[in-house]
């Protein structure tokens, strides 16, 4: 069975995402040198809506800016670098540049004052958690924020604090 | 500012917002909701009412918000305390609100805190 908190984007508070503990990651596979557990469980990647609160931007380069939910301020990493950046080198040209625009475009609408959903990897920077923003929306529905509240609460309830069986392999 | 050192709005009614609060000091972090009663572009005062609850807003540092009297505002900041125990909220965010269910908020702002208390209780244990 596949773990829950692993694979998808859990939906999480600020201040459940700020006292996630880190280790250095055992899995040879992974990309990424630090793991990062709730409760015990690894997670990799996150949700979270509040309303940003700081930003900076380094044009080309990041956009760098926090989240508060009313729980804890998350910060954020969004980068803007698509076109300088190696990691993107063997990809098709055309392509990085739409999605350079996409995400020049997401990141000129994070404003102070605004909601913002945002969807990421969990990564560490000072040693603190952070969000490398995959992408990120504004909410214009007023009640987005209560929303993401009650959805975080039932969903850490009814599913991340669960302990669930493994299932047997089939032979 | 830099990013480290802004602290989370704590969401708290207005209600809830008196002398005896442990919220009630000087420098606490705040987010607040109420309904915009009066605003005095002279004075960068607002005030806005939850119910029988008012809360003055200093909105000096808000310069792109539009504020309409009557409106439903939400406002993160830092508290103030006047001589006379009057607190004031100096704003550093401010958005409108208007259409938000208030009674929905209030009730997911009880769970919300329960939430929390049993969520440090568990890491206590």
């Amino acid at each position: 069975m596949m773990n829950p908190t692993l694979n998808f984007h859990v939906k999480l508070l600020g201040f459940d995402f700020l006292s996630l503990t880190q280790q250095p990651s055992s899995l040879s596979s992974s990309s990424d040198p630090i793991s990062f557990y709730r409760k015990g469980k690894p997670i990799s990647r996150v949700e979270t809506v509040g309303v940003v609160v700081s930003r900076e931007l380094k044009s080309c380069k990041f956009l760098k800016f926090l989240i508060d939910d009313g729980t804890g301020c998350v910060p954020c990493i969004f980068w803007l670098n698509h076109l300088d950046s190696p990691y993107f080198f063997r990809r098709n040209p055309s392509d990085v540049r739409i999605m350079s625009k996409i995400a020049n475009n997401q990141a000129a609408q994070i404003q102070l004052g605004v909601v913002a959903r945002v969807r990421g990897r969990i990564t560490s920077y000072r040693g603190a958690p952070q969000i490398t923003v995959a992408d990120v929306v504004v909410e214009r529905d007023p009640n987005a924020e209560i929303l993401h509240w009650l959805q975080s609460i039932k969903l850490a309830q009814s599913c991340y604090n669960v302990n669930l069986p493994i299932a047997p392999l089939n032979r | 500012m830099s990013s480290s050192a802004i602290k989370h709005g704590v969401l708290v009614a207005l209600q809830d917002l008196d002398p005896s609060s442990p919220l009630f000091k000087r420098g606490t972090s705040l987010r607040v909701t109420g309904k915009l009663d009066e605003y005095s572009v002279e004075n960068a005062l607002a005030v806005i009412v939850d119910g029988d609850f008012k809360l003055k807003i200093d909105v000096k540092h808000l310069r792109d918000l539009n504020l309409r009297i009557g409106s439903i505002y939400q406002f993160i900041g830092e508290l103030l305390i006047a001589p006379n125990d009057e607190a004031i909220l100096q704003a550093r965010v401010g958005r409108n609100v208007d259409g938000i269910d208030l009674n929905l908020y209030h009730q997911s702002l009880q769970l919300l805190k329960q939430f929390q208390e049993n969520h440090v209780s568990d890491h206590v244990a």
